[in-house]
């Protein structure tokens, strides 16, 4: 029987690069495509996949929450984050939620089919990069007695994470409870609950809460990139 | 989104092949463009380039009709890129294809002597007939 792959990413050109990747391999087939979290957890849920191969920065619904919501829902399907960040907090983010692979998008063509591959027989895979951290991060707590323990978050629940999200890229309350299939009044309480655990005052800060802690991404401009300044 | 479309070519397909050149620093991106390039059986990939410096390089080297080139890349940018392409193999026309949803950046890449601009989001709509306008020496730009 062929396994059945899911591809979440909200670029199409990365999902066909994914999708022409994982075709290569004899004996998978990709069942479905979807371009943001909510979609993806929608369609896990129609086609049953094996395996859900999901971006991190996603809109609606990024793929650390999907995870989550994926795992809740069936806890034997494997997901494989997709990520253009090594961040500690993200590779620990996606952990938790349940994710069995890590692989950074630069690494993609070399590592993806990898990873599929380990995920098929059980086992985690970590990009080559990520695997040296996790390993280093483990060494460290275990020098310091287990003791080095990772600055806490606020507890936020997965549905103030999916508020957060949404308020962060800009949508309303009344856009948020449409989005959610919530009351308006429900979503004003969420946001301001939201704001009283984390203390702040102003979407502003919000937002700039939510791109700090990975829950929505943004582009960082390299040095070479035109827009960063005067055409280069 | 304000869309304005400086050639519309879906009524004028060349059935010429197409030497095209995908330049792009994200393998997974180059892997997709390809894909849907694939969907012409008269255009070849004759090779990638995963920053400007290499671009320019195969550029020179290969000399293909058309660029397919990202903006946003390590070592050299598209917007360097491609000035330099233009003026050393003036035959090859090139298409940006970016993320940058921005008039202002068609602006200067079309100061910068490409023929073609797509935004990233938009190239499974629009990257077939861009490469099809830019390789008959056609403006377009979606932005």
């Amino acid at each position: 029987m062929k396994l059945r792959i899911l591809i979440a990413d909200d670029h199409e050109l990365v999902r066909r690069g994914l999708a022409a990747l994982l075709l290569s391999h004899e004996g998978w087939e990709v069942c479905g495509d979807a371009k943001d979290g909510r979609e993806a957890v929608d369609k896990a849920r129609q086609l049953k996949p094996d395996v859900v191969i999901l971006d991190v920065g996603m809109p609606n619904l990024n793929g650390l929450a999907a995870t989550r919501q994926l795992m809740q829902h069936d806890p034997n399907v494997k997901v494989i984050v997709l990520t253009i960040t090594d961040s500690d907090q993200v590779i620990r983010e996606a952990l938790d939620a349940g994710a069995r692979g890590f692989v950074l998008k630069s690494d993609a063509a070399r590592d993806l089919v990898t990873a599929v591959e380990a995920v098929q027989r059980n086992r985690m895979f970590f990009t080559p990069r990520v695997n040296d951290m996790v390993l280093a991060g483990f060494l460290d707590r275990r020098e310091n007695g287990g003791t080095t323990e990772s600055p806490k978050l606020p507890k936020l629940t997965p549905r103030e994470r999916e508020v957060i999200q949404l308020l962060a890229e800009g949508k309303s309350s009344k856009e948020v409870a449409s989005l959610l299939n919530l009351s308006t009044k429900t979503a004003e309480t969420h946001r301001s609950n939201i704001m009283r655990k984390l203390g702040i005052h102003s979407i502003r800060d919000l937002v700039v809460y939510a791109v700090k802690n990975d829950i929505i991404q943004v582009q960082v401009p390299s040095r070479t990139d035109p827009a960063q300044g005067p055409a280069a | 989104m304000n869309s304005s479309r400086l050639g519309d070519v879906r009524d004028n397909k060349k059935s010429m092949p197409v030497r095209i050149l995908v330049v792009d620093d994200h393998p997974v991106v180059r892997h997709g463009i390809r894909t849907l390039l694939g969907r012409h059986a008269d255009w070849e990939v004759v090779d990638e380039a995963e920053d400007g410096v290499e671009a320019v390089e195969k550029a020179d080297r290969l000399r293909p009709d058309v660029v397919v080139l990202d903006l946003s890349m390590p070592r050299m940018n598209g917007l360097e890129a491609c000035r330099l392409i233009r003026k050393n193999v003036p035959e090859s026309e090139i298409l940006i294809v970016t993320q940058h949803n921005s008039p202002q950046m068609m602006r200067e890449a079309f100061k910068a002597n490409a023929k073609g601009y797509v935004v990233k989001s938009d190239a499974g709509r629009d990257l077939v007939d861009a490469v099809d306008a830019v390789s008959q020496h056609k403006f377009f730009g979606h932005a």
